[in-house]
């Protein structure tokens, strides 16, 4: 097979010595790559119910076929292990050249076994692997790390790292690559448990030989230039951050923790207004054509400061903590960016615990450094207690909102905004069918990633009935994993006219598989169920495809409707009506081969 | 000042509102296709990246909101205080 190594790395960090794992094709013809190879090889070594922060923990980066193709935004990298927050699979996305030179290394993956002996840096160059000592990177923001080891080691080293958070096991906590952050379900905490400061790469090799390589530069040229086109402009132009005072239109825009869909001061922080008053410069990934990575500048008197702002930290540090200043938002952003960790379940705690003081809810520590919807300052001070788990209050925050719930008690459970543990991003449910159903189902908890259901609410299929909507749904999800394998931007899924047609041809260039429309539409699926597999493993229930308390009833959906939707996905997805996974669904799905039962208990 | 209520209310979010300068503007129309040939001769800064000019009808990635129902539909009939809002679809899509 073209277009990929037949190869991971596995890596025992405890000795710190490696060795190659063969990757049969029929692996990569059932799930392509990226997110589908990581989840794999996830299921492979990760032995049953494992404890997230246990050694015995995997953390995978794996890479797909398409990356080094020269196929338009395909340089993305998928991180699986299990996630400290939600305890199911833990699967993040990031982009950029710590992708492309992994590919070089001659592996499309590593599997990283095991705990270092002490705080290390794992350096793998080509197929040889060391542990260097990482004592005087610690406390070194994510940047300042891959400065200090590329200026050890070379320019042509990429480095993915955790910052203070990653160190102090902030169950949100990101690994930051290229400045880009892999922070849902906080993959830094478990490169924190595994002692890894850093993982530094040199692949000095070829990418593997595709299939076609003419057809593949002249399909990568006609990529790139509808990459151009009016489907993309609104992301080179004004980013994501557009969505926010159209969300509060719409009355979808979580504010204050959920408890409204509007926020009053939304056009304060509206995308064009930041593109006008804020706009620093505009970056792409590596291997992009489309650069939609916004950054903007504070403007008011304190530290000058510049950042990447997307709609999601603009939300979750914005409207959702009642913040209307955006220079508060922006410095909150950098702050979330320099400790490592995720915006989105930063933001989402922190509201919990504006709404507990608002409540009346005794946290730990000085009431006076409690945080309080609309206090900038607040804000900020707590966001610093968290990465630091500086403070009683930085402490239980860093555990996220349903854990500080747990921890907290008094009935706080009913405003902890989060599905399995992650915290929900910015799509208030309240007027969205398809979206409520995403995030109750999709595996990795409420996502806005996984599932692109919420097109599906804002389109004229809107108002079809529960059957037309699962179907839809699971489609969505279906579509995310075939994109998230190959892999490719999700930005770029208005360029296709049919998507898993076109985006078939492209595998069949690559790889010189021939698989069908339907076929690749299935390996989708069989991605989506891989996921499940392993939550089933991990002990998931019936229970946990749900929503928070808030969301169920008059500002969020009917109980009743939600069953009814989450029932109609099973159904479309040959589960049983408690959720699980069948054999024979198995064997429709061919997923039976992959499960090859090892002495780790696969 | 009271609204005219024989005239449609547009308003305009993201990329729209960035070439037209402005949220919220008022028009006659009596149909979506009837409005976009009235939004690019006031505002032709939306012709190319918002409006294909040879279609006479948005690109792929817009859509209207029109009382609160997402549609592409140019024969959209607009009646004296209809809500409109133009987007683009990075908040979803229509396909």
């Amino acid at each position: 097979m073209h277009g990929v190594h037949g190869r991971a790395l596995v890596v025992d960090l405890a000795s710190g010595t490696a060795q190659p794992f063969p990757i049969p094709d029929d692996v990569f013809r059932r799930v392509l790559g990226g997110t589908g190879l990581a989840t794999w090889l996830l299921l492979r070594f990760a032995p049953p119910r494992v404890d997230p922060q246990s050694p015995a923990n995997p953390f995978v980066l794996a890479t797909g076929p398409f990356i080094g193709t020269g196929l338009t935004t395909s340089s993305k990298l998928a991180i699986a292990t299990t996630s400290p927050q939600t305890g199911f699979i833990g699967d993040s996305l990031t982009s950029s050249y710590f992708a492309l030179v992994l590919r070089r290394t001659g592996f499309d993956a590593l599997v990283l076994l095991g705990q270092a002996p002490d705080w290390s840096v794992l350096l793998v160059e080509d197929d040889r692997v060391s542990l260097r000592p990482a004592h005087d990177l610690l406390g070194l923001d994510p940047e300042e790390t891959a400065g200090r080891l590329r200026a050890e080691f070379g320019r042509d080293l990429r480095v993915a790292a955790i910052g203070r958070a990653g160190e102090r096991l902030v169950r949100f906590a990101a690994v930051v690559n290229d400045g880009r952050l892999a922070g849902r379900t906080g993959p830094g905490a478990v490169l924190g448990t595994k002692r890894l400061k850093a993982i530094a790469i040199r692949g000095t090799g070829r990418f593997p030989p595709v299939a076609d390589p003419a057809a593949v530069a002249r399909a990568a040229r006609r990529l790139a230039e509808r990459s151009l086109g009016p489907e993309t402009a609104k992301y080179r132009e004004l980013g994501t951050v557009a969505n926010l005072v159209f969300f509060s239109r719409l009355g979808v825009l979580p504010t204050r923790n959920f408890a409204a869909g509007s926020f009053p001061a939304a056009e304060t922080l509206a995308g064009e207004r930041l593109a006008t008053a804020h706009r620093a410069d505009r970056q792409a990934c590596a291997a992009c054509t489309v650069g939609c990575e916004h950054h903007f500048r504070t403007t008011d008197d304190g530290p000058a400061t510049t950042v990447r702002l997307e709609y999601e930290s603009l939300f979750a540090l914005g409207s959702l903590c009642g913040i209307d200043d955006p220079n508060v938002v922006l410095r909150a952003a950098a702050l979330c960016d320099r400790y490592g960790m995720d915006a989105i379940s930063a933001g989402g705690t922190v509201a919990w615990a504006m709404e507990c003081v608002e409540r009346g809810i005794a946290l730990p520590g000085d009431p006076a450094e409690w945080p309080r919807f609309g206090d900038g300052r607040s804000l900020l001070r707590t966001l610093e207690a968290i990465g630091e788990r500086r403070s009683p209050l930085g402490d239980l925050l860093a555990e996220g909102s349903r854990r500080a719930a747990d921890i907290v008690g008094q009935g706080s459970h009913a405003w902890a905004m989060h599905v399995k543990g992650l915290e929900l991003p910015g799509y208030h449910p309240r007027k969205l069918r398809a979206m409520a159903l995403g995030f109750a189902v999709t595996p990795r908890g409420a996502c806005h990633n996984r599932t692109s259901a919420y097109e599906i609410d804002f389109s004229e299929r809107a108002g079809d009935e529960v059957d037309r909507i699962a179907l839809a749904t699971a489609r969505s999800e279906d579509r995310s994993a075939v994109l998230d394998a190959l892999p490719l931007c999700k930005f770029l899924r208005h360029c296709f006219d049919d998507f898993f047609a076109e985006a078939a041809e492209l595998l069949r260039l690559v790889t010189g598989l021939a698989e069908s429309a339907e076929e690749l539409r299935t390996a989708g699926e069989r991605i989506v169920t891989l996921k499940k597999l392993f939550n089933l493993r991990q002990g998931w229930t019936r229970a946990d495809d749900t929503l928070p308390e808030r969301l169920l009833g008059p500002d969020g959906i009917d109980p009743a409707e939600l069953e009814a939707l989450v029932a109609a996905y099973y159904r479309i997805r040959g589960w049983t009506p408690d959720g699980l996974v069948p054999i024979t669904r198995l064997h429709e799905l061919g997923i039976d081969p992959l499960l090859v039962p090892t002495t780790s208990g696969c | 000042m009271a609204r005219d209520t024989s005239m449609l209310s547009v308003e305009f979010y993201g990329l729209p509102a960035l070439l037209a300068g402005r949220r919220r503007v008022e028009a006659t129309a009596p149909t979506l296709r009837a409005l976009v040939q009235v939004l690019a001769e006031r505002f032709p800064a939306l012709l190319g990246t918002v409006i294909d000019p040879s279609e006479g009808w948005l690109n792929r990635g817009y859509v209207f909101v029109v009382d609160g129902r997402f549609t592409r539909d140019p024969e959209t009939e607009l009646r004296p205080g209809t809500e409109v809002l133009l987007v683009a679809a990075q908040a979803g899509g229509v396909r």
